[in-house]
């Protein structure tokens, strides 16, 4: 690299890691408290008994549960555990990075400052970059889970995955346990048949005792070796979330690190290919697609995607969209997380369709603003 | 990996992050990296990331726990990174040491030119016009100071946009201006080698976006005076609207040309 190309590097890559860092670090923060704060169960009590409804209301709930795309996963593998339907589950996977307030906030920021035209109006761009992209994610993402609710669960997730969900089933049947004297799930297997009488678990691995002597809420005994209190301390439950959101922010960098060290290549010229990238930009299908491509390859955090988007310049607002919506639901390290909750299978089948029906939204989204150009 | 060195590796890369930042915006190279309304969001966030490091690093021996349960049917565990620590370390804060240490707080003309530097000019932006009244004379006169040599004292920017609006070019062809911006040889149209061009760039949100205004400057007959490239002028004459290659341009016929200062501010910012 030459002394003008490491200072070109340089400038882009800093300028947006001042950016973006701020907006990770938000994101991070209330994702770290979400994971220690927010009880296992809450999430489904959000949902309505209708599928159809239920996967709708799964769309909106990133809205109150803000988590980018890397929290995501683990957080429904739980849910699905906890009995929340596949569908629900897997459409709040994708539509909460991107239909969430910190997304929408980064978005709203990267995209201040240029208009564009509607019916005659001059609209702000970044409006319409932050509607249509919370827009087309929640469209495709609810797409996705009515088509997950009609079909069968072994296409969808891995098979030890439905194999744990079936032999949890009959516990789950057996134990419909309210747990008022501690406030949280307790619906996790037994280890052995000794602590039948209250139908939460106390295996070996999960000693716990509970804080009042007298047991209303289950009636048995808890004088065996149990050894951590069901409420710590909020001090203790601080140092936990800090720990989470830092381990957070430390995964989501990293990408975002290798994301905007690429973007830097690419945005002044340094890459091989940046050339040939600047010559599609205009390109109706070509360019989101592959911006698509890129958004895959960079794995960025939805939280501050928005402004590596906002810096490719030469592509159309189409394009960016694309990649907006894309990235957030399939990527290069989402393509391993996946792995752990869904089939291969269905993982590929699932790309296709997100790839097809985004190209699509974005192609007409183009469109239509091409149609508000006046000659 | 022991989870406390997992802990104490974690906090020292965000505790660097949180200082480069910090470091840029207290000597205030921030301000050639970000738009206004993103340099408090960089101090904020650089003060986030040092309370978030330093609480992380001063409790990494601490007893902690989330509240609820971890059995072996829910083994998920709220420090388990995607990689290896060191892995994540390196990835995270060799880029930026070798960015931090390479900077110049510019792009160079190569980058330049892959940011409209050397672009045609735009050929219509007169749709924003449309939603306002109908310019004259006498608001230029009132909205623009005029030197004691007679010049009005124009932005670039304006002078650029102007190459797109057929009202602004009617009032300003011909008109005595006054302006500044950086000073690069012309590359087309230059045979003489009496050309040059002046530009400043424009950032949205980061630098990585900014894009470069340019103007040309026709020194006529006269010889281009020997000025570094690359380096700041002021610089004076008439401004005309010629056709050359098919596309309106804006030609600062100069009169005079002389190195000046870099403005505290030296590129355009959005709603600035």
């Amino acid at each position: 690299m030459t002394g003008e190309a490491r200072q070109d590097f340089a400038f882009a890559f800093l300028s947006i890691l001042f950016e973006g860092a701020p907006f990770i670090l938000l994101g991070t923060l209330i994702s770290g408290f979400i994971d220690i704060y927010m009880p296992p169960g809450m999430m489904d009590r959000f949902l309505p008994k209708n599928k159809f409804l239920a996967v709708l209301m799964a769309g909106l709930l990133g809205a109150v549960f803000p988590v980018c795309e890397c929290a995501v996963v683990p957080v429904i593998r739980r849910l699905v555990k906890k009995g929340l339907p596949v569908s629900c589950a897997l459409t709040y996977m994708l539509a909460a990075p991107i239909v969430n307030p910190i997304t929408a906030l980064s978005t709203w920021k990267a995209f201040t400052g240029p208009v564009v035209m509607i019916y005659g109006e001059t609209v702000q761009a970044n409006l319409v970059m932050t509607v249509s992209r919370m827009g087309l994610g929640f469209l495709v993402a609810v797409l996705l889970g009515w088509v997950v609710a009609r079909i069968p669960m072994v296409w969808v997730l891995r098979k030890r995955l439905v194999d744990e969900l079936k032999n949890e089933q009959p516990d789950h049947k057996a134990i419909e346990h309210v747990h008022a004297c501690c406030d949280h799930d307790h619906d996790h297997k037994h280890k052995n048949d000794t602590h039948a009488c209250c139908g939460h678990d106390h295996s070996a691995q999960h000693t716990h005792k509970h804080e009042e002597s007298s047991h209303v809420c289950c009636g048995h005994d808890h004088s065996h070796d149990h050894t951590h209190e069901h409420k710590p301390d909020g001090s203790q439950r601080i140092v936990a979330a800090m720990r989470s959101a830092i381990k957070d922010f430390v995964d989501v960098g990293v990408y975002f690190s290798i994301g905007i060290a690429i973007t830097a290549l690419f945005n002044t010229g340094i890459a091989p290919g940046a050339a040939w990238l600047d010559s599609i930009a205009n390109r109706q299908i070509l360019a989101p697609s592959a911006l698509m491509v890129l958004a895959f390859i960079l794995s960025l955090c939805s939280t501050s995607d928005a402004f590596i988007a906002a810096t490719l310049d030469k592509f159309t607002y189409g394009a960016k969209l694309a990649f907006l919506v894309f990235g957030p639901m399939l990527d290069l390290k989402l393509l391993f997380l996946y792995q752990t909750v869904l089939r291969k299978k269905f993982i590929f089948w699932m790309a296709v369709g997100l790839f097809a029906t985004i190209l699509l939204g974005a192609y007409y989204f183009q469109w239509f603003l091409n149609q508000q150009i006046v000659p | 990996m022991n989870v406390k060195l997992q802990r104490i590796v974690f906090s020292v890369v965000v505790i660097m992050w949180a200082a480069v930042l910090l470091y840029f915006y207290g000597s205030g190279r921030i301000v050639k990296y970000l738009a206004p309304d993103f340099r408090p969001l960089a101090l904020y966030g650089g003060l986030g990331l040092a309370v978030l490091g330093l609480f992380v690093l001063l409790t990494s021996g601490e007893k902690s726990s989330c509240g609820h349960d971890h059995s072996e049917g829910d083994p998920h565990d709220h420090e388990a990174s995607d990689m290896n620590p060191f892995t994540s370390m390196a990835l995270m804060l060799v880029p930026m040491i070798f960015a931090v240490a390479n900077t110049k707080d510019s792009f160079s003309l190569a980058a330049l030119s892959r940011k409209s530097l050397f672009d045609e000019p735009l050929s219509n932006n007169v749709f924003l016009a449309e939603d306002l009244p109908p310019l004259t004379m006498a608001d230029i006169e009132k909205t623009h100071k005029k030197s004691e040599a007679g010049f009005y004292e124009f932005n670039l920017m304006e002078l650029y946009f102007a190459a797109g609006d057929p009202e602004m070019q009617k009032l300003l062809n011909g008109l005595k201006v006054e302006t500044e911006g950086r000073l690069v040889m012309e590359k087309e149209n230059n045979e003489a080698g009496n050309r040059r061009r002046l530009y400043r760039l424009f950032i949205t949100c980061c630098a990585a976006d900014a894009r470069a205004v340019p103007i040309i400057i026709d020194f006529g007959k006269e010889t281009p005076p020997s000025i570094e490239e690359n380096v700041w002028v002021k610089i004076s004459g008439t401004v005309i609207f010629p056709v050359e290659r098919g596309t309106t341009q804006v030609i600062l016929q100069s009169a005079s040309c002389a190195e000046a200062e870099a403005p505290w501010e030296e590129s355009f910012m959005r709603n600035y």
